[in-house]
């Protein structure tokens, strides 16, 4: 308790001298007084940034339970607490202060993994830039980097009360994974991979080739790596009779024994049977209007008084599509938690609610390098549109085109950092210079680039046109998703049709932004520039290298269909776009920090003088509503995919007062 | 002067304009009317600003106040408003705007403003109201994106009023054409028409509006957007006002004043036209003006709903659709301002149909409405 509090004493002298310090250096944000984007670390608990402590390094022996758990062990259909805790549990440090047991979490369904987050086999920090242990308790690169041997912590239990052994591991890879029925095309990062038991705990991946980024996948999407292997292999042919199997899962209604078997393992089931978890709670039913999850009775963390957590007992949460419904429900404290589908411009309003319904607005930030990022299409197939885009003056002059001071106080109230697409500042790849190239506000400069490429006004509408005098109009197709892109692009439209460029937006379905971003038709897209932290910027530099193909990317699929494709399809990438792609491959196998910084810097360098997509306001507010009843639930975080929203800062901490 | 004999000396046509007159809240909304359809034809002069242009000093601004009195001046005859001193109150993230009386923009009549294009036939920039430069003027406030409402209302009308007016004109069209057709005809053609009546009114309007707007190719240009809203909007309508037509041909070709000419050698056209369609002229024009409404309010409702017209183009619909969620009756209530003039154009055009269908029928007995 006493650690607690000095802790939030030390942290709150931090965040003012963070601010003054911004507010002196940038200047920009004065008029708004109070915040900057970036976060001071020291806000979070210091031992948030270590490896988590156990019982008997803090020297905890006597351990305490929910009184829901305790009186199923007084009725006897549950084992006592020590049988079930590993051998030596972890204790996590919660922010405020040691929280009470009991009560119903209310919350709306998308943000269930929010305070249900995943336990992976690794995690990561506060910051989003350090990989910890966590299911995981230690692991060793061999010298060449293609084996990974690791070692599970001891006497883990899944929610059923079975042991967590390497055969949970190995049966996801060999069974799941490697599984072509499950999974009709192999990922690439497991291609090639094998899988081999050292003993009941420790387990080896192996490559062909030296991959040291494995553990970023196993911190960032760890849940896909192990389940629980004695249950569910009751629903696996290769364990049981496959006649039998279908027999019973067709009498249910299922078309395939992989979806009855994903229904398990994913809880996409209304009811059980629903595979056991690692995680603080175990889905336990499933309606139309709402899902419920109850505490999970062997989660293997306490508190540093030595209580099991989680310290909520159960959380409800409800099915609602309405966003204006949810933003009224949060605003007025219908709900004990809700992030996931708030939004910026409704600031306001759940500031009115902490006025009249006494819920808390919590201003975390969203971990994208930008919070929308425009790319010009480098590779359509129009040949007059693509010597344009390829022109880097011409992408450059649609930068600076671009008023993002004017845009971070239209849309986010002045909280967010204009910039472009590039990692956050957190990361090891991080320049200011790559945050800020071309990222300035001046028409001027834009006009006087887009004249040089000869592009004039011929026919006195105010809009310019290609040199042999056809008018020139670029279409944006986007969806209106996850981040405020209708109204980023509306502006960007005004300023661009100030320096004569004519840009017309088009809104359309999630089907159309896949069938035509993947398919090489769009002349520009929208989207946000998540995986721009160290967790996923060296394995998935989508933004700046061409490597990737999906709907959420359309400014050079032929370039990655090439180099996906092993040159068989596509079209050949020019020299300085190959020069990307073995940088990358590269930083995927190297083993020296110094050179893969050096290469993932590179990369980023290459992006910021080619301004290969336009980033606009990076690191934007995310509003997230506490309910006056929900507590320690940190003032500030990154909110994000690529540290899965809320996984480094401990939902299970978080409790409930009446 | 006894009225008897005034009765006969009178046109029908001054009658009707005397009886009309009666009609006091017909006459101020038939004034009202033609004031707001003026504005509307003329907005490019009465509007201050152009639909999309943004003014980023002033993102959700609250309307302005026109003041006369200067706290140093005193009264002074030409009207100013004060410029917005914008804070973001730090507690409430509301962007919060009071009258900065430093910065002091007096209104100017007729004189220069931001340049426009009259009808797409020439530019100008004169303005009926306007600020000098370094100001702004936001009767109405701003949206999201700092446009002026005040402005958009104008624009908005242009498409909202005009939009009604062309839908009724081929109402009208469908109507009489088509119930002339069933009540002259008769027999087999009147059964067919009748029964496509039947079935069109039997489906509810909104659903099937809703389903033919979808259906509108996305690529469309916006002004083929609006001709495409108004034939559907009228391909309802018409149903009505045909049944009324054949109704009142079917009961008047048998009257013996039809008789009467028949007998005399008058033509069918000269009998449809001078002796048949007089008589039912109140009819047609009260639904006519009652019509206008409904169109005007369909279109808003399709807009309201996002299935209508879209921006770029303007319409109240189109405002409003930016008015639909509670946040803003909590914080922006300005931005429901479009919709008072969609109540106000509405009642008018139910009071004038009143009036009119009263002045119509010069002869009829009563003297109430």
């Amino acid at each position: 308790m006493r650690q607690g509090v000095r802790t939030t004493t030390a942290s709150t002298s931090a965040v003012v001298n963070c601010c003054h310090f911004t507010m002196v250096a940038l200047g920009l944000l004065a008029s708004f007084g109070t915040t900057a984007a970036e976060i001071d670390p020291a806000s979070w608990p210091a031992a948030w940034h270590q490896p988590m402590a156990t019982a008997s390094e803090l020297g905890l022996t006597h351990f305490q339970q929910a009184p829901m758990l305790a009186e199923q062990v007084a009725a006897g259909t549950l084992p006592p607490l020590q049988q079930r805790l590993p051998t030596d549990p972890v204790v996590l440090q919660p922010i405020n202060n040691i929280g009470q047991y009991g009560g119903t979490a209310r919350i709306f369904r998308s943000d269930w993994d929010k305070l249900n987050n995943l336990e992976g086999p690794l995690t990561v920090d506060p910051s989003a830039a350090k990989i910890l242990p966590n299911v995981i308790e230690r692991w060793e690169y061999s010298d060449n980097n293609q084996v990974l041997t690791l070692h599970i912590r001891e006497g883990l239990k899944w929610s059923d009360g079975s042991a967590v052994t390497a055969a949970d591991f190995i049966f996801y890879h060999q069974h799941v994974t490697l599984n072509t029925e499950l999974n009709p095309i192999t990922a690439p990062q497991w291609v090639g991979s094998q899988i081999t038991a050292i003993d009941d705990l420790s387990f080896r991946y192996e490559f062909p080739q030296p991959f040291p980024l494995l553990i970023n996948i196993m911190a960032q999407i760890g849940d896909y790596m192990l389940a629980p292997s004695a249950f569910m292999q009751q629903f696996h042919p290769a364990f049981v009779d496959r006649t039998q199997l279908l027999a019973s899962i067709y009498a249910q209604g299922y078309v395939s024994w992989m979806s009855y078997f994903n229904a398990i393992l994913f809880w996409t089931r209304n009811s059980q049977p629903l595979a056991p978890t690692l995680r603080p709670y175990q889905m336990v039913e499933r309606t139309p209007i709402a899902e419920y999850y109850s505490r999970n009775p062997y989660y293997w963390k306490v508190d540093p008084e030595g209580n099991q957590l989680p310290y909520i007992d159960k959380i409800r949460a409800e099915v609602i599509d309405n966003a204006d419904v949810m933003a009224a429900k949060a605003s007025t404290g219908q709900v004990d938690f809700a992030a996931f589908e708030m939004k910026t411009q409704d600031f306001p309003l759940f500031k009115l609610g902490e006025k009249t319904a006494g819920i808390k607005v919590l201003v975390w930030h969203r971990i994208h390098g930008s919070d929308v990022i425009i790319m010009p299409n480098l590779t359509i197939d129009d040949s007059r549109l693509r010597t344009l885009f390829r022109d880097r003056r011409f992408r450059r002059a649609l930068s600076v085109a671009i008023n993002r001071d004017e845009m971070n106080s239209v849309i986010y109230f002045g909280r967010g950092t204009p910039r472009q697409a590039t990692v956050i500042p957190t990361s090891r790849f991080y320049a200011q210079e790559f945050a800020q190239a071309f990222a300035q506000y001046d028409p001027a400069q834009a006009n006087s680039w887009l004249d040089e490429m000869g592009l004039i006004d011929v026919d006195g509408d105010g809009l310019r046109n290609f040199a042999d005098g056809e008018a020139l109009t670029i279409t944006l197709e986007y969806i209106d998703f996850e981040t405020p892109k209708n109204i980023s692009l509306e502006l960007v439209v005004s300023y661009w049709r100030a320096v004569g460029i004519d840009l017309r937006l088009k809104e359309v379905d999630q089907a159309l932004q896949y069938n035509r971003a993947t398919g090489n038709l769009m002349q520009m897209t929208a989207w946000h520039a998540d995986r721009s932290t160290d967790i996923l910027f060296p394995w998935q530099p989508q933004w700046y290298v061409p490597m990737h193909i999906g709907w959420e990317e359309a400014h050079w699929n032929s370039w990655s269909i090439y180099y996906l494709s092993g040159g068989a399809r596509g079209e050949q990438p020019p020299a300085e776009i190959i020069q990307l792609q073995d940088w990358w491959q590269e930083l995927t196998r190297s083993a020296e920090p110094a050179r893969v910084t050096e290469l993932g810097r590179n990369i980023l360098r290459s992006s910021a003088e080619n301004v290969w997509t336009i980033g606009t306001v990076g690191l934007a507010p995310q509003p997230v509503i506490v309910s006056g009843r929900l507590h320690n639930v940190p003032a500030q975080g990154y909110w994000g995919w690529d540290n899965r929203w809320t996984m480094a800062y401990h939902p299970a901490t978080w409790y409930l007062t009446q | 002067m006894s009225s008897p004999q005034l009765l006969q000396d009178v046109s029908s046509a001054r009658l009707t304009w005397l009886r009309f007159k009666r009609h006091r809240l017909a006459l101020a909304s038939g004034i009202f009317l033609v004031v707001i359809y003026l504005t509307a034809g003329f907005c490019e002069f009465f509007a201050v600003y152009e639909p999309n242009s943004r003014n980023p000093r002033a993102i959700y601004a609250p309307p302005q106040q026109v003041h006369f009195i200067d706290p140093v001046e005193g009264f002074q005859l030409r009207p100013f408003v004060y410029g917005y001193h914008l804070t973001i109150n730090p507690d409430t993230w509301v962007r919060e705007y009071t009258e900065d009386h430093s910065q002091k923009f007096p209104l100017q009549f007729f004189a220069p403003g931001e340049a426009y294009q009259f009808w797409n036939l020439f530019g100008a920039s004169r303005h009926f109201v306007t600020v000098p430069d370094t100001g702004y003027l936001h009767l109405f406030g701003t949206d999201k994106l700092g446009r002026d409402i005040f402005s958009r209302v104008l624009y908005g009308a242009r498409i909202s009023l005009s939009l009604g007016l062309l839908g009724v004109a081929l109402t009208i069209v469908l109507g009489v054409l088509i119930g002339g057709l069933a009540g002259y005809l008769g027999g087999m053609v009147d059964n067919v028409i009748q029964r496509t009546i039947e079935v069109l009114q039997s489906i509810p309007t909104l659903p099937l509006w809703m389903a033919l707007s979808a259906a509108l190719p996305p690529h469309w240009s916006p002004l083929g957007v609006y001709f495409g809203i108004i034939v559907i909007l009228s391909f309802i309508q018409w149903t009505g006002l045909a049944r009324v037509v054949r109704g009142r041909f079917l009961a008047l070709r048998e009257e013996d004043f039809v008789v009467a000419a028949r007998l005399l050698g008058a033509g069918r056209l000269r009998i449809i036209f001078r002796h048949l369609l007089p008589s039912f002229m109140s009819h047609i024009i009260t639904t006519a003006t009652l019509a206008i409404p409904g169109m005007i309010l369909a279109e808003t409702a399709l807009s309201f709903l996002g299935v209508g017209l879209r921006a770029p183009i303007v319409s109240w619909g189109v405002l409003l659709q930016q008015a639909q969620n509670f946040q803003v009756i909590i914080l922006t209530p300005w931005l429901l301002i479009p919709g008072v003039f969609v109540v106000l154009v509405v009642i008018a055009f139910n009071l004038l149909g009143d009036g009119m269908r009263d002045a119509a029928d010069p002869y009829g007995g009563s003297n109430s409405a």
